[in-house]
């Protein structure tokens, strides 16, 4: 069977400015899962134009497109303003750096399993658990950090308090099942009958959307906290915990997942407590990329907030007042990937949770993730697959 | 020196920042989002109230928290960038 497309050209008006040609980019694939491919049209005026293409088994609708395109650009992008790039750290790490995708997925190391969904194998498992373990160890050393293991499933009312439905309502997976009836369940195994389409038969007789899938660790913690004072006048909390979200076409290899294990740790107190931690969690991150002999950068970065009232006004003060940096490194001779952030939350969740600080204000929070696959699947691009040319401590503690 | 932050700017500002911080006393070196005074979408309404009431844009690395941080930072950056509009005014 072959997938026939066509290529629509959906005029921006108005044209966009170029630097903000990566806040367009990441949004494209959430304006229609119809679109499979795109590219953007640049002229003197700027991105003028983006051409979308589209499968043409389902009906395609240019005008509709261009209107859902727009409304994304005036309410996300329009109102945000430029802030210039800010690196807080570099360092260069050792010899190139050549993407070790196709060749792990050629040994059996990464096996892919569906769209945004791969297995792991070794090398990749036990380098997943030992950077893991170096991370753990660093924050319990650090902070006294406190660690829990967390439900997979999180509450969609907990979910709905963190605010991630009107910030990120692309990236949200839910979870159902079918109605709790005798009648529904044999009227679905009914539907399933003779090879009928199991969409459908889902559809018709699933209910209870009660539960998602948690896009990160930390609202778990908020929640554990919830409607009290904080115990403590200042708290850190450390979960690993499988994290999902709608990445629609932006999955690529272990880079950019559906399905993927966070490492996180949540800074609960003052707000001098809590940027303080951040602080010191940055600086030994950067000493454990050192230490692994990965070059890489920390800096500035911001979250793809979409269509939200707030949208551009967030993501540009986001920025400006430096509350989330990301810790990057390189997957190749370009490319690279952001393997953890350090964010600061101010009041938010202390605030729409009921987080009592130590006078009883809303609690002030901040978190950092680090993302495993990618930890790894960055290692492995630096140093390769075969363990001999990796630093000897990794290899001791992970060699099979 | 033609960029120094002036008194009648600190009081602009802290006069528009009244309005926002319910009566708390703010120092002219007090980090105002660092202590939970305003939450960060307050930095939008803070650039474009400066831009606004003197007349200027700010863009590229002027959009910097280092200019918005205090009421000291307002006020050096409202300064220079008088100094550069004005030239050697």
């Amino acid at each position: 069977m072959t997938t026939r497309t066509t290529t629509v050209r959906l005029p921006l008006e108005p044209a966009l400015p170029v630097e903000l040609a990566q806040e367009l980019s990441q949004r494209v694939y959430f304006v229609s899962d119809t679109i499979t491919g795109f590219s953007l049209v640049r002229s003197a005026d700027g991105i003028t134009a983006v051409d979308v293409d589209v499968d043409t088994e389902t009906a395609v609708d240019p005008a509709g497109l261009a209107r859902r395109i727009n409304l994304m650009t005036a309410n996300d992008l329009i109102g945000q303003r430029i802030t210039e790039p800010k690196v807080v750290w570099r360092a260069a790490g050792s010899g190139p750096v050549t993407d070790a995708f196709d060749e792990l997925v050629a040994r059996g190391g990464a096996v892919e399993a569906g769209e945004g969904l791969i297995g792991v194998g070794e090398p990749v498992l036990s380098l997943m658990d030992h950077l893991d373990s170096l991370l753990r160890a660093l924050v319990v050393e650090e902070f006294g950090a406190r660690e829990y293991r967390y439900p997979t499933l999180v509450s969609a009312d907990v979910l709905r308090r963190t605010g991630y439905f009107e910030s990120f309502p692309q990236m949200v997976m839910s979870v159902s099942r079918l109605h709790g009836d005798i009648d529904s369940y044999r009227g679905f195994l009914d539907a399933l009958a003779d090879g009928g389409d199991l969409q459908e038969a889902l559809s018709a007789h699933s209910g209870g959307f009660d539960h998602c899938l948690p896009p990160t660790m930390c609202f778990h913690t908020y929640h554990q906290f919830a409607d009290g004072p904080l115990p403590a006048p200042s708290m850190v909390v450390t979960a690993r915990g499988k994290s999902f979200r709608n990445e629609s076409r932006y999955r690529r290899s272990l880079e950019r997942l559906w399905d993927f294990t966070i490492r996180e740790i949540v800074f609960l107190g003052t707000p001098e407590f809590v940027l303080d931690a951040r602080g010191r969690l940055m600086e030994r991150a950067y000493e454990l990329v050192d230490a692994l002999g990965l070059g890489g950068r920390c800096e500035v970065a911001g979250d793809p907030f979409f269509l939200n009232d707030t949208t551009a006004a967030r993501a540009w003060s986001q920025r400006l007042l430096e509350l989330k940096y990301e810790l990057r490194l390189p997957l190749d001779g370009e490319r690279d990937v952001s393997v953890g952030s350090f964010n600061y939350h101010e009041q938010f969740f202390g605030r729409s949770f009921g987080i009592g600080g130590a006078k009883g204000e809303p609690v002030f929070t901040g978190c950092a993730g680090f993302g495993l696959e990618r930890f790894a699947y960055a290692f492995l691009c630096r140093h390769g697959l075969d363990p001999a040319h990796w630093p000897d401590a990794v290899r001791t503690a992970v060699a099979p | 020196m033609a960029d120094a932050p002036t008194d009648e700017d600190k009081v602009l500002i802290r006069d528009f920042l009244d309005g926002h911080v319910h009566g708390v006393v703010v120092e002219d070196d007090e980090d105002l989002f660092a202590s939970g005074l305003v939450n960060s979408l307050f930095a939008v309404q803070l650039v474009m109230w400066v831009e606004r009431t003197y007349g200027l844009r700010a863009s590229g690395e002027d959009l910097d928290f280092a200019n918005f941080r205090s009421i000291d930072a307002i006020a050096g950056f409202v300064a220079r960038k008088k100094a550069l509009v004005g030239g050697d005014a």
